[in-house]
């Protein structure tokens, strides 16, 4: 047989790759639903990472069904809100946001023509009272994404994990691999008063005597690795300010609003239920008859 | 068995190793050896690809058209690259090791070793032979990774295969022994052993 005739090429090319594809296809959809509950698994652990609820290492060894019940057992409320900080829908407490889910959102975020709707960003609250949300943008190489932990009704960080897609080994990758960096930003607070909501600074945070990072929006960016640092830097300033108008009519108490389910601000004096406006935790009472209460109403 | 095919299993892990004396595989050599276990699920992964993809390509041998037999070799390659990484996605055990090995897992396909069998071997020879020799040579590969891994992970976290066995002792764990420029130096380290004891690799 000649096997270098041309007709013979064409057609012996194209029965190969047809063949590796159809193969290949069929493979791939048979064991997407192994591949998504591992990711799923994966991104609740790092959910639990960023709410300091255990290590990654810790849930890497406990594996996936330990990570979804330790889940189940610590998740309080989760729900969607837009841009003004109000709730959109509630989500099912087993339902998280796959890197996909976030790239949408992210796009729905920034605008331009890959916008497919109004964002509708997940906000994920412990049982603690923490509260989680993710952010996503791009990094050196590819997508980088992650999650930020708030202390209960505050704009204090109290954790964050972050993870990448192909940033290089041992610069970029650090964001996920280096626990010191993650570290950084417990105890730092998010300036949602600001567009420039959190700061990753390339030659160091401001420091106080003893050399520590003073507790404001300013964390140290890793060295040689410039443009991931600045990638996580805009992804996290691009979301934390999405959420902004949600962390400031909920999230931080001020001096006149309760949290969702407390009882009034006034008291037992009060008997009038107390209503949250959707998404957010400040109490409403209408028809209250306690004086101080109707006052701070009004405030709001 | 006989001689012949006793060389084509035994070369490739000593005298003629595709790491120490081919050179081929340099690159994901240094970058998946941190610990023991990423460098044996590499090795493994590489083994299943050298192997299955000189069988298929032996088998195929004469009915490549010659002018696109290096596109048909990729297009096997690859396939094989790509179920590898999925099957390792797609287990809890190995999803996270995965993850850790991203992109050298696809980067798998570049690997000199494995079209270099199939154009020096798997193409010349019956199936057998050739995926022995796809294995063998995945063998040697996985064998230099394994031996750099076990000073990388020993020295550089003090651990093996994830178990303390330096830190009780208040071992500081080596911060260059992580970076990749060590694992260069121990495979410098390795092939001037192995030139010591194998006179004839040795430039006049």
């Amino acid at each position: 047989m000649n096997t270098n005739n041309n007709l013979y090429t064409v057609i012996y090319t194209t029965v190969i790759v047809v063949l590796v594809a159809a193969l290949l296809a069929f493979v791939s959809q048979s064991l997407k639903g192994k591949q998504d509950a591992n990711e799923k698994a994966d991104t609740i652990s790092q959910m639990l990472t960023a709410a300091q609820l255990g290590t990654k290492a810790e849930f890497q060894k406990m594996g996936n069904a330990a990570v979804l019940a330790k889940y189940a057992e610590e998740i309080g409320q989760a729900f969607t809100v837009d841009l003004s900080g109000n709730k959109v829908a509630d989500l099912p407490l087993d339902q998280v946001y796959s890197p996909k889910q976030l790239k949408r959102q992210n796009y729905n975020i920034k605008g331009g023509a890959n916008k497919t709707g109004e964002p509708e960003l997940p906000v994920f609250i412990f049982k603690d009272g923490t509260t989680v949300v993710p952010i996503y943008g791009a990094g050196l190489w590819g997508p980088v994404w992650g999650y930020i932990a708030f202390e209960k009704g505050s704009d204090t960080i109290k954790g964050a994990y972050f993870d990448h897609e192909s940033e290089t080994a041992g610069l970029g990758a650090k964001i996920k691999d280096d626990p010191d960096f993650q570290a950084e930003f417990a105890g730092e607070k998010a300036d949602f008063s600001s567009a420039n909501v959190f700061e990753i600074v390339k030659g160091g945070a401001p420091k106080d005597a003893s050399g520590k990072s003073i507790l404001d929006n300013k964390i140290d960016a890793i060295t040689g690795a410039t443009m991931t640092s600045q990638g996580l830097d805009a992804a996290i300033d691009t979301w934390l300010a999405a959420y902004a108008k949600y962390f400031q009519g909920a999230n931080i108490p001020a001096k006149n609003k309760c949290m969702c389910g407390a009882a009034c601000p006034c008291g037992d004096a009060c008997e009038c239920d107390c209503h949250c406006h959707p998404g957010q935790t400040r109490c409403e009472c209408p028809d209250c008859p306690c004086e101080a209460c109707r006052t701070k109403n009004m405030e709001m | 068995m006989n001689a012949k095919l006793k060389e084509t299993i035994l070369n490739p892990i000593f005298k003629g190793n595709p790491i120490t004396v081919l050179v081929l595989g340099i690159c994901s050599s240094l970058a998946v050896t941190v610990t023991l276990k990423g460098a044996l699920v590499m090795a493994l992964s590489v083994i299943v690809v050298t192997g299955i993809s000189s069988l298929i390509l032996s088998l195929l041998r004469n009915t490549i058209p010659g002018r696109v037999r290096i596109i048909v070799q990729l297009v096997v390659v690859a396939m094989m690259v790509i179920l590898v990484d999925q099957i390792l996605k797609s287990f809890e055990a190995t999803y996270a090791i995965d993850k850790q090995l991203s992109v050298y897992i696809g980067l798998i396909i570049t690997n000199c070793i494995v079209m270099g069998r199939i154009e020096a071997f798997a193409l010349g020879n019956k199936p057998w032979p050739s995926f022995l020799d796809g294995v063998a040579n995945g063998a040697g590969y996985g064998m230099i990774l394994l031996i750099v891994a076990f000073f990388r992970e020993l020295l550089g976290s003090g651990t093996l295969f994830g178990i303390d066995i330096l830190n009780r002792f208040g071992y500081v764990p080596n911060n260059l022994v992580i970076l990749p420029p060590f694992a260069l130096i121990l495979l410098g380290c390795i092939v001037w052993v192995q030139r010591s004891i194998q006179k004839d690799l040795q430039e006049k």
